[in-house]
């Protein structure tokens, strides 16, 4: 019994940590069709930083549309999406004295919408996080802004180096010709 | 886009309740939906037309939950003004007061004042309920040109072609009269005529 249990936490780790790396359904990291998309947040003026975030499938329709995304400081990403049209969903994290923090992005005018047709490497870009603004009885809100650094070369680095996973898989050599590309 | 946490759930949730009130008609009521001509008094007038979405809502592309729903589903809110003002910003509670709530690919047959007047823009709910609140914004900018004596005016169909951001890619006012006009005869009979009136750029 005791061993069953430490079982299911074991089961529910796992399911967590897969989930940090970037969840959504099932999916073989070589399969030809998948796309990397990937960016950066600077959260140094939010209240909290970022530990988990979703990416949302907008066409073609998806019973199950949120994709997880890796996320280690600042860099977001998911090397397994397939052709499609996705925008950046919800950013959460939470800190000691700020708590639980989500960050809901619209689903109009969202300045990561991305349509994949090709399967590729796919740069959303960098953003510093912006407060906005607003009365006491609006919700609070906030912007993004695109910033120069880091830049697209500095994230695929910091992808490769960061994960055994994509440096055993067929991104390994992509994500190599892209940085060859970009010097 | 929206941040939330603790407090800031608390002061969302009092924003929702103050939208929603108004939208239930407590504050800024939306125009009537007329169904019978003998409702009109003096000085009134039926506006007629529809709102399409090209391509339409699918399947769970809006998701509205909660007990009052179909208030919200498969509509579109016009906010309207007598005067021509530009929305620059997202509209507050009392942008909303005259709006016509138009089901999405039905004519509406709603209650006017027989002075002319501007349609701002459109709000439609994307996410409503719990913690989500998502709205998409359509363009405005148009003018209802009534005259004094209009019983009823057709104003056209105006259709909003967007991708699958919600991103509006074209706008287009369509005259689509002879069914307004048979679904007008039908509900209201003959006695009166819909004049064409179809909408106008205000500017």
């Amino acid at each position: 019994m005791k061993h069953r249990i430490w079982l299911v936490f074991g089961l529910i780790t796992l399911g967590l940590l897969a989930g940090c790396a970037s969840s959504g359904p099932e999916r073989d990291i070589n399969d030809p069709t998948n796309s990397l998309v990937f960016g950066y947040i600077d959260m140094d003026d939010a209240p909290t930083g970022v530990t988990s975030a979703s990416i949302v499938q907008v066409a073609p329709p998806s019973d199950t549309p949120y994709w997880g995304l890796g996320v280690n400081k600042g860099l977001f990403y998911n090397s397994y999406l397939p052709p499609g049209s996705y925008q950046l969903s919800k950013f959460s994290g939470s800190g000691f004295f700020a708590g639980q923090h989500e960050y809901s992005f619209p689903r109009q005018g969202n300045q990561t919408a991305l349509r994949i047709v090709k399967p590729g490497i796919y740069f959303l870009g960098s953003f510093k996080y912006k407060k906005v603004k607003t009365g006491i009885f609006e919700q609070d809100k906030f912007a993004i802004e695109k910033i120069d650094k880091p830049t697209e070369a500095d994230l695929l680095k910091r992808i490769l180096d960061g994960s055994s996973e994509i440096q055993s898989s067929a991104w390994s050599g992509k994500i190599r010709a892209r940085l060859a590309q970009l010097k | 886009m929206i941040p939330r946490r603790g407090l800031v759930r608390v002061r969302l949730a009092a924003a929702n309740l103050v939208l929603l009130g108004a939208l239930g008609a407590c504050v800024g009521a939306a125009r009537e939906q007329v169904d019978s001509l003998s409702e009109l008094g003096g000085g009134e007038t039926v506006v007629v037309g529809r709102i399409e979405l090209v391509p339409p809502l699918r399947a769970g592309e809006q998701k509205i939950r909660g007990g009052n729903s179909s208030q919200f589903e498969n509509k579109m809110f016009l906010l309207t003004d007598e005067h021509y003002r530009i929305l620059t910003k997202e509209p507050v509670v009392a942008d909303y007061a005259g709006r016509i709530e138009a089901i999405l690919g039905q004519t509406f047959f709603v209650r006017s004042s027989n002075k002319p007047f501007f349609i701002r823009g459109g709000m439609l709910y994307l996410d409503l309920g719990g913690r989500e609140l998502n709205r998409a914004y359509f363009p405005g900018g148009l003018k209802v040109s009534i005259n004094p004596g209009d019983k009823a005016v057709y104003i056209g169909t105006v259709q909003y072609h967007r991708n699958e951001f919600f991103e509006i890619t074209k706008n287009l006012i369509v005259d689509d009269y002879d069914r307004a006009n048979a679904e007008f005869k039908k509900k209201f009979g003959t006695k009166y005529s819909l004049r064409k009136a179809l909408l106008t750029p205000a500017k």
